[in-house]
């Protein structure tokens, strides 16, 4: 394993966690919103994250010569962002402009509780990755000390 | 082995290689904190080392990595368990200032013996 090849692993972590904080995010930022370019009310967001195989010649050779048992250190990716198929929320607001024949509005099931505790995951996971970086510049800094 | 390679510096890069392929190993399982289905996984430390250190040193297969047993897992699947993580983090990264120290000992070791004990 290269000590650098580290950074690539918890940098896509890094990468991964901030969309999901930037999702949450706007899906607070939208908890009120009714209408979207694509019609109806804004519908909640979530990320799908999917551990990413290793990309890298050696390490692919590596696996197929020794019968798969190097799955090497590959991180993690945000393979979608999904709609919540929750129906929205309807409440009876018979002034807004948005409300349908009989007097109810479409609000996004978007529950801010949810949303900030999601948040909070994300960015705790964050601070973790960027932990790892710091130990693997340490430990890239100390293999450094062998040549003085 | 060569005349400038004591057995302490073989055993010792066999021991920084390792080390940094278990902080490989951590730093994914931390990167795959939140991915359902996901199983934390790791390498017998002291079962590579000694195989890695075994005499046919050409025929070396790469460090088997596998799943670790014995963790809580989560209504997703993700068994990833940050307390064990963040300390074999700390841990594996001590292991390898050790290992340094130990190194850089050795060399100058040596370097001592190149100048007949005269100093270095």
């Amino acid at each position: 394993m290269n000590l650098f090849g580290l950074f690539q692993i918890s940098g896509s972590a890094l990468t991964a966690e901030r969309v999901r904080a930037e999702v949450a995010t706007s899906n607070l930022a939208n908890s009120e919103t009714t209408r979207t370019p694509e019609g109806g009310p804004y519908r909640r967001r979530m990320v799908v994250f999917n551990s990413r195989p290793a990309s890298s010649f050696r390490l692919l050779l590596a696996g197929s010569l020794y019968n798969g048992s190097l799955q090497e250190a590959g991180g993690v990716r945000v393979s979608q962002v999904v709609d919540d198929p929750t129906p929205p929320l309807r409440r009876y607001e018979p002034g807004h402009p948005d409300a349908d024949g009989s007097g109810y509005v479409d609000y996004p099931a978007i529950s801010p509780v949810q949303e900030m505790v999601d948040l909070m995951g994300a960015e705790r996971a964050y601070e973790l990755n960027a932990s790892a970086v710091q130990a693997a510049k340490q430990m890239i800094q100390q293999s450094l000390q062998i040549l003085k | 082995m060569t005349l400038v390679e004591t057995p302490l510096m073989h055993t010792l890069s066999r021991a920084l290689d390792l080390t940094s392929t278990r902080q490989g190993l951590v730093s994914q399982n931390v990167a795959n904190i939140d991915t359902p289905g996901y199983k934390a996984r790791d390498i017998d430390f002291r079962q590579e080392l000694q195989r890695a250190l075994g005499d046919d040193e050409a025929l070396q297969p790469a460090p088997v990595a596998r799943e670790v047993p014995g963790l809580v897992e989560r209504p997703d699947g993700n068994n990833v368990s940050l307390d064990r993580e963040s300390l074999l983090m700390a841990q594996n990264q001590l292991a390898f200032q050790v290992d340094v120290q130990l190194l850089r000992a050795e060399f100058n070791r040596l370097q001592q013996a190149i100048n007949g004990g005269n100093g270095q």
